[in-house]
């Protein structure tokens, strides 16, 4: 992966609203490298598509980056001015927004939106341009007779690819992709995301892939970010998170969705429900729902990612959870009707 | 091991199945002038068993009949043709409002709504009442409140007090899906029909919702037909799986031998498709390209044919029947006939 591609550093953002600040992305910092596809997995309303806009530096009227750096390529995106983004927005970074198969507007072409993304940033020709926009479809498997198609002729899954082309375009180096195929149906989406990996392959581009539905970005990340309520509290290569989860949000949320294939066992998920990040509860946010939480761990500031080695980094101070105290949680009930 | 944390079969053979459907046909007319004389194929030769005491999953991808499969068991909508057999006794027009008040306390439908199902304006106390109080079930206003506080507490909703005098925006989407699924076991019914009763549920609520259905279950003795589009999940509820495509059942049997060894190359399209991090994390590319059809103009013969990577001139030709593999597996497909 060598060279760094985008790193974040104590990146903080959030919303003014008429009951307070919502500091929904805290202190948050990652990098990642050239190629390297990250995967950033959290509930709803944990911070995920505010990290992103605040890295396009898209953030809505009312919100604002408080603190912190987003280097892209070595430059603060974060000090930039508005002019200095525009010159690597679309161009060199691209996005691709939640629920972004119905931005397409419904009265121009596919087409002619392909192209106009074009003339918006590069001085080509028009033919270059439709030339350009042919090739993209095709890219995301998509027949260039759909030129000329309006997105309500097209389904949800040809949609979303066409968003896809869109972002890619103008060929950026860095893609984010927030919750692109959560509406769809898992052939659908399983199909985009196998375009996605092979265009990384093929073109050498960075994305930062960004969804609540972890078991689908364990298989296909290097690494993985996991969010609760504004805060990264666990970070590290997807496969072994996944396999030695370190963080107790990360262990319950592995705990959350059944196996296709492996053993059936009894699984828990997480009791109880997220924060109102108006008013975070002190200390360790994830505390009140943490099986094993102890006092202190209601206590102060959150506690921040610590290295644990091995690219591992991990927000709970009890890396190895229950087992530094010698004691290891209730085991789970034994399921019902012996049919295991 | 049987799949599903539910045995397949923990009911008495002779108990008549809790629910069958033949061959049931329903298709929604459309109603503009363009379209005239077309309707949506919603439902076409589906049967289906749902054994007594059982639980069969329904799965299947974005519009392929799963809601309307439902919705014409809980005789929301008549079925176009086909027969609606429960407990052993066939489905015939309700004689008056007495008639189709019993079906519906027998036959409870949860949606897959928590947000749009809980009347606003409602307290929770109002909403889990009015069952009751339309189907007579309480012995006076002690009973009332006895069962009201057990109905809540059946769901992990305590203490009782404390949700009662709540409005619906008051309680989190997990505690929602709660209250809804006490109101639907409130009425004592003997068959529950759950429209992907967690889909619009946080990841890490889901299984605690999953696991009190499983329970309730097992003290109730109900019933379940369980609809999602997660595979893994109908594995974790269910002994048995109906998988629909394009409105027709394209295989069923016992969970486990369903997705371990799926005959019908939808099921293995749709198995293969499916997030499964414990299989490793190299997997073989997908060989269906293309969606779901035109309900409207369904394609002749196999309605994944257009789609099959082994498809054969006789599968545009004539639609596949249901062939019987044994030990509950059928299949629709000309491979399974081989
Ligand atoms: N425009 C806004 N004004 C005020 N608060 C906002 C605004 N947009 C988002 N928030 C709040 O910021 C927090 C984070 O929101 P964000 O959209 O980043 O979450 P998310 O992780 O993307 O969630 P989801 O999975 O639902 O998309 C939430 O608590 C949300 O209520
Ligand atoms: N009342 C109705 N009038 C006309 N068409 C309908 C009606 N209800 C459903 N349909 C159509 O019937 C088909 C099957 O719909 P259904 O809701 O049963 O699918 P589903 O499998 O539940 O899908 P989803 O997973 O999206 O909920 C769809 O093409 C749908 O548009
Ligand atoms: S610090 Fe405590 S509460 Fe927080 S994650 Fe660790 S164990 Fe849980
Ligand atoms: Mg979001
Ligand atoms: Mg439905």
């Amino acid at each position: 992966m060598g060279d760094t591609m985008l790193e974040i550093r104590n990146l903080s953002a959030g919303y003014a609203t008429a009951k307070g600040f919502v500091r929904a992305v805290d202190d948050v910092s990652f990098s990642l490298g050239r190629g390297e596809f990250l995967g950033v997995a959290g509930e709803s309303g944990c911070g995920k598509s505010t990290l992103a806009y605040a890295i396009m530096r898209l953030l809505r009227d009312n919100a604002r980056i408080e603190s912190g750096s987003a280097l892209f390529k070595g430059r603060d995106l974060a000090a930039m001015t508005a002019a200095e983004v525009n010159a690597h927005r679309w161009t060199d970074m691209a996005m691709v927004f939640q629920s972004a198969m119905n931005a397409l507007n419904p009265v121009l072409s596919v087409g002619e939106q392909l192209t106009d993304a074009v003339h918006a940033h590069r001085s080509v020709s028009r033919a270059e341009a439709e030339a350009l926009a042919a090739e993209m479809l095709a890219l995301v498997d998509i027949h260039a007779d759909r030129l000329k198609s309006y997105p309500h002729q097209l389904s949800g899954g040809m949609r979303q690819r066409v968003m896809i082309a869109m972002a890619l375009i103008l060929k950026p180096e860095l893609l984010i992709m927030d919750e692109p195929t959560t509406a769809l149906d898992v052939v659908v989406q399983r199909s985009i995301i196998e375009k996605i990996e092979e265009l990384r392959r093929r073109l050498g581009f960075s994305v930062i892939f960004i969804t609540h539905d972890l078991s689908l970005l364990v298989e296909i990340s290097d690494s993985l970010g996991i969010m609760y309520a504004g805060r990264m509290v666990e970070y590290g290569p997807a496969a072994e998170l996944f396999n030695d989860p370190r963080h107790p949000y990360t262990e319950g949320l592995m705990n959350s969705f059944p196996s296709l294939t492996g053993p059936l066992r009894r699984m828990d998920g997480i009791e109880g429900r997220t924060p109102d990040l108006l008013s975070p509860p002190p200390g360790c946010r994830f505390a009140p729902r943490c099986r094993y939480a102890r006092p202190t761990c209601s206590a102060g500031d959150p506690p921040r990612l610590e290295p644990l080695g091995g690219g591992r980094l991990s927000a709970c101070p009890y890396p190895r959870r229950g087992e530094a105290y010698g004691c290891a949680p209730a085991a789970p009930a034994a399921p019902e009707g012996g049919s295991l | 091991m049987s799949a599903g944390l539910i045995p397949a079969t923990n009911a008495a053979p002779e108990r008549a199945p809790a629910l069958e459907l033949r061959s049931v046909v329903k298709h929604f007319p459309l109603r503009s002038l363009a379209a005239y004389g077309k309707a949506v194929h919603a439902m076409d030769d589906v049967s289906l068993t749902l054994e007594a005491g059982g639980s069969l999953a329904l799965v299947g991808e974005s519009g392929s009949g799963k809601t309307t499969t439902a919705s014409v068991i809980a005789r929301l909508y008549e079925r176009d043709s086909g027969e609606l057999i429960v407990a052993g006794l066939p489905a015939r027009p309700f004689r008056g409002r007495a008639e189709s008040l019993a079906y519906k306390k027998r036959v409870q439908l949860i949606f897959q709504d928590p947000f749009g199902s809980l009347n606003p304006t409602h307290t929770i106390r109002s909403i889990l009442e009015r069952p009751f109080l339309i189907h007579g079930l309480a012995d006076g206003k002690a009973d009332l409140e006895a069962r009201l506080s057990d109905a809540l507490e059946q769901v992990g909703l305590s203490p009782a007090s404390e949700y009662l005098r709540r409005f619906p925006h008051e309680l989190s989407g997990g505690q929602r899906q709660r209250v809804n699924i006490a109101r639907t076991f409130a009425v004592e019914p003997s068959i529950v029909l759950a429209d992907e009763p967690t889909s619009m549920l946080d990841v890490s609520i889901r299984m605690g919702v999953m696991n009190m259905m499983l329970d309730l279950k097992e003290r109730k003795g109900v019933s379940y037909l369980y609809i999602t589009h997660d595979l893994a999940g109908a594995r974790y509820m269910c002994g048995s799986i109906a998988v629909m495509y394009a409105g027709m059942i394209m295989e069923m049997g016992p969970t486990d031998e369903v997705i371990r060894d799926a005959v019908h190359p939808y099921v293995r399209l749709l198995k293969s498709a499916s997030p499964s991090p414990e299989a490793g994390l190299v997997r073989t590319p997908l060989d269906a390209g293309g969606e779901i059809p035109s309900l409207i103009d369904p394609p002749p013969g196999c309605r994944f044919h257009p789609r099959c990577p082994y498809a054969e001139p006789r599968c545009r030709e004539s639609v596949p029947g249901l062939a019987d593999l044994g030990g509950g597996r059928r299949v629709r497909c000309v491979l399974a006939l081989r």
